[in-house]
C-alpha cells in the first residue's frame, strides 16, 4: 500500500500540511477562513517535551485499532490499503476516537457529528496535499509492504 | 474444511472474514437466530426513527458474496452433538469440523415480583426488542427503564428524540455509574432531565404491577413511590446466551469456558465473544473474533489485548470517553480540570495513568487508553499532565507505522 512516511527530523512545525488538508476539504474555489472551525486540517503536529516536532498523521495503519471499534461499518479498510471513512453511515458513537492508540482521530469541532479522518486526498487523485506542501520533505509518499 | 460460526454479531462477522482470508478453499456457513446482520449497539437510533433496518447493518451489501459465506438467518440453534459433529436447530442440522460459538448475550431480566410473565416488558438487545418498543412507544404515555446504564439510557435517548419522556430509575447514586463519574455522569443527567425525563437513583424496583389483560401497569419502589407504567424496558444487565449448551459437554461457567486460544475443553469447538463471557465491548469481541478464527485455520494465536475497561458516551451532543478506573483508590493520585465546555479527570497511580474521563472535549484524545491499558509511566515526562500525549513516546518503524517507544 502507499503510505504518507515521516522524517520527524526534518519537521520544522511550518503547518503547511495542515492548511493544504484544510484547503484540499473545502470545495473548489472557496476561500476558506483559517479561524473558522468548520475548516480543519486532518493531521497536525505535536511537541514532545524537548520541543521537537512530532507530526501526527494517519498511518492507515496495517491493523486498524479505529476499524476494529467501528460499530457501523463507517470506517473500512479498503483493499488499497487505506482507511476510509463514511460519514452518513457514522453513528457518532466515537469509539474510534477512544481507540486509535496515536490520539490521530477526532470529532469535528464545528458540530461534533462526524469523525475527522484522513482520507488519503481521494478526491485529489490520491495524492496527499499534505505531501505536495511540505516544504521541507519531511512527509513523503512510499509503497510499503 | 468446514468452519461453521453461531452468531452473526461483531465476533462471529469478524471470524468468518479472517477464517476466508486464512483459507482460500474452506466452507464458511453462518447460523444466526438475527433476521440480518445487524449492530446491536445502533438499536436505539431504530427506536428513535433515525435508522431504518438495512442502516444497522455493519457489513457492506455484498459481504457475503464477497466472501464466500453461507448466512443462514432466523435460525435458532437447540443444540450440539459434539460426537456426530453436528449443529441442531429447529427443522434441521448442520455438520462442521471447526465450530464458532459467538452467540452474544441476552438480557438479564432480575427476579423482580411480578417481572416474569407480563406483557409490555422489553430488554433493548434484539432487533425485535427495537420494533416492539418503536411501536408500543408511539402509544405509551408511561414509560418506565429500568437500568440508567449505557443500554438503558440508549433506550432512554431514542425514546427522547420520538418525544417521549421516559422515566429512569437505578440502584445505583448516580447514572452511568459503569462508565463515568458521578461529575461526568451529572452533566448527562442534567440533559435528559432537561428533555423531559425523570430519574429515581438508588431506588430498586420492588414489584412490578399488571392489570387484567396482563400488561404492565405500574412499578412500585423500595421507596414506596408508585410509577403508572404501559411500557417498562429493562436494561440491567446481560448475560451469555448459552442456554442451548445445557447437556452438549462443552465447559460453561457464566459464559462458554475458554482457554487463551479461545478453544472449548471440546476439540474443534471455540468460542468468542460475549458468549465467552470475555468481551464487554465491540473492540474486543473484533479481536476475539480474529483470535479464534485464527485458531480455528490452523494458526496458533493468542489473545493479546484483553483490556476492555474503555467506553464512550454521546449524548445531546456531549462526547465523553473513559479508561480505566473512574474513580481515585488508595494511593492515587487525581488531577481534575474544567471549563464551561469540558470536564477533564486523569488518575495516577505511582506515576503512572489508570484512569481518565474525558468530557466535552475527546479530541485526539485516543492514546489514554494505551497508556493506561500498557501501564506507561509519564513520571519523567517533563510536562503538565494535560499535555503528555504520543509525541512524548513517539517512534516509527521501517514501514512507517507509529509505535509507542517507551
Amino acid at each position: 500500500m502507499r503510505r504518507i512516511l515521516i522524517e520527524a527530523d526534518k519537521c520544522k512545525g511550518c503547518k503547511n500540511c495542515s492548511v493544504a488538508c484544510m484547503k484540499a476539504h473545502v470545495p473548489e474555489g472557496t476561500v476558506f477562513s483559517l479561524s473558522d472551525p468548520q475548516f480543519e486540517s486532518r493531521n497536525t503536529i505535536l511537541l514532545d517535551s524537548e520541543e521537537k516536532c512530532r507530526p501526527l498523521f494517519c498511518r492507515h495503519c496495517d491493523k486498524p485499532a479505529c476499524v476494529n471499534s467501528c460499530m457501523s461499518g463507517a470506517l473500512v479498510k479498503n483493499p488499497d490499503g487505506h482507511v476510509l471513512y463514511d460519514r452518513d453511515k457514522c453513528a457518532q458513537c466515537f469509539m474510534c476516537v477512544m481507540n486509535c492508540p496515536f490520539g490521530v482521530l477526532k470529532p469535528d469541532r464545528a458540530t461534533g457529528t462526524y469523525v475527522v479522518k484522513c482520507d488519503f486526498c481521494a478526491l485529489h487523485g490520491g495524492e496527499p496535499s499534505c505531501v505536495k506542501n511540505c516544504p521541507t520533505e519531511a512527509i513523503y509518499v512510499k509503497e510499503v509492504e | 474444511m468446514k468452519h461453521v460460526i453461531i452468531g452473526s454479531g461483531a465476533a462471529g462477522i469478524t471470524a468468518a472474514k479472517v477464517l476466508r482470508e486464512q483459507c482460500e478453499n474452506a466452507e464458511i456457513v453462518i447460523l444466526s437466530a438475527d433476521e440480518a446482520v445487524y449492530s446491536r449497539c445502533m438499536l436505539h437510533h431504530f427506536v428513535s426513527g433515525e435508522r431504518q433496518v438495512e442502516e444497522l447493518s455493519f457489513i457492506s451489501d455484498g459481504f457475503f458474496a464477497e466472501h464466500r459465506i453461507r448466512f443462514c438467518p432466523n435460525v435458532q440453534v437447540t443444540g450440539i452433538d459434539t460426537a456426530s459433529q453436528c449443529v441442531l436447530f429447529d427443522g434441521g442440522s448442520e455438520t462442521y469440523d471447526r465450530l464458532l460459538i459467538a452467540t452474544g448475550s441476552e438480557s438479564f431480566f432480575p427476579p423482580i415480583d411480578g417481572l416474569s410473565g407480563t406483557k409490555q416488558v422489553y430488554g433493548l438487545r434484539d432487533l425485535s426488542d427495537a420494533r416492539a418498543i418503536r411501536e408500543q412507544a408511539k402509544r405509551a404515555e408511561h414509560i418506565v427503564v429500568i437500568g440508567a446504564g449505557l443500554v438503558g439510557l440508549d433506550a432512554a435517548y431514542g425514546l427522547v428524540k420520538m418525544g417521549k419522556a421516559p422515566t429512569v430509575v437505578d440502584f445505583a447514586e448516580t447514572i452511568l455509574s459503569a462508565n463515568l463519574d458521578a461529575h461526568a455522569a451529572a452533566t448527562y443527567q442534567a440533559k435528559f432531565e432537561e428533555a423531559g425525563c425523570r430519574f429515581y437513583l438508588d431506588r430498586k424496583v420492588t414489584e412490578v404491577v399488571r392489570d387484567g389483560a396482563g400488561n404492565v401497569s405500574a412499578v412500585t419502589l423500595d421507596s414506596g413511590d408508585t410509577l403508572p407504567c404501559d411500557l417498562l424496558i429493562v436494561a440491567v444487565g446481560v448475560r451469555p446466551m448459552i442456554g442451548f449448551l445445557q447437556d452438549s459437554g462443552i465447559a460453561c461457567g457464566r459464559g462458554v469456558m475458554v482457554n487463551d486460544h479461545l478453544a472449548t475443553n471440546v476439540p474443534g469447538i471455540y468460542a468468542a465473544g460475549d458468549a465467552a463471557g470475555l468481551s464487554e465491548s465491540w473492540p474486543s469481541a473484533i479481536l476475539q473474533g480474529e483470535v479464534a478464527a485464527m485458531n480455528m485455520s490452523g494458526t496458533k494465536t493468542t489473545q493479546q489485548d484483553t483490556f476492555s475497561a474503555k467506553n464512550t458516551v454521546h449524548f445531546f451532543g456531549i462526547p465523553a470517553l473513559s479508561a480505566g478506573r473512574l474513580v481515585a483508590g488508595p494511593g492515587d493520585v487525581e488531577d481534575c480540570r474544567e471549563d464551561r465546555n469540558r470536564y477533564q479527570k486523569v488518575i495516577t497511580h505511582d506515576g503512572v495513568p489508570v484512569g481518565v474521563i474525558l468530557q466535552g472535549d475527546i479530541s485526539r484524545s485516543g492514546f489514554w487508553q494505551y497508556l493506561i491499558k500498557n501501564k506507561i509511566d509519564v513520571t519523567n515526562i517533563p510536562k503538565s499532565i494535560w499535555n503528555v500525549s504520543f509525541a512524548d513516546s513517539y517512534g516509527l518503524d521501517e514501514n512507517g507505522e507509529y509505535q509507542w517507544d517507551v
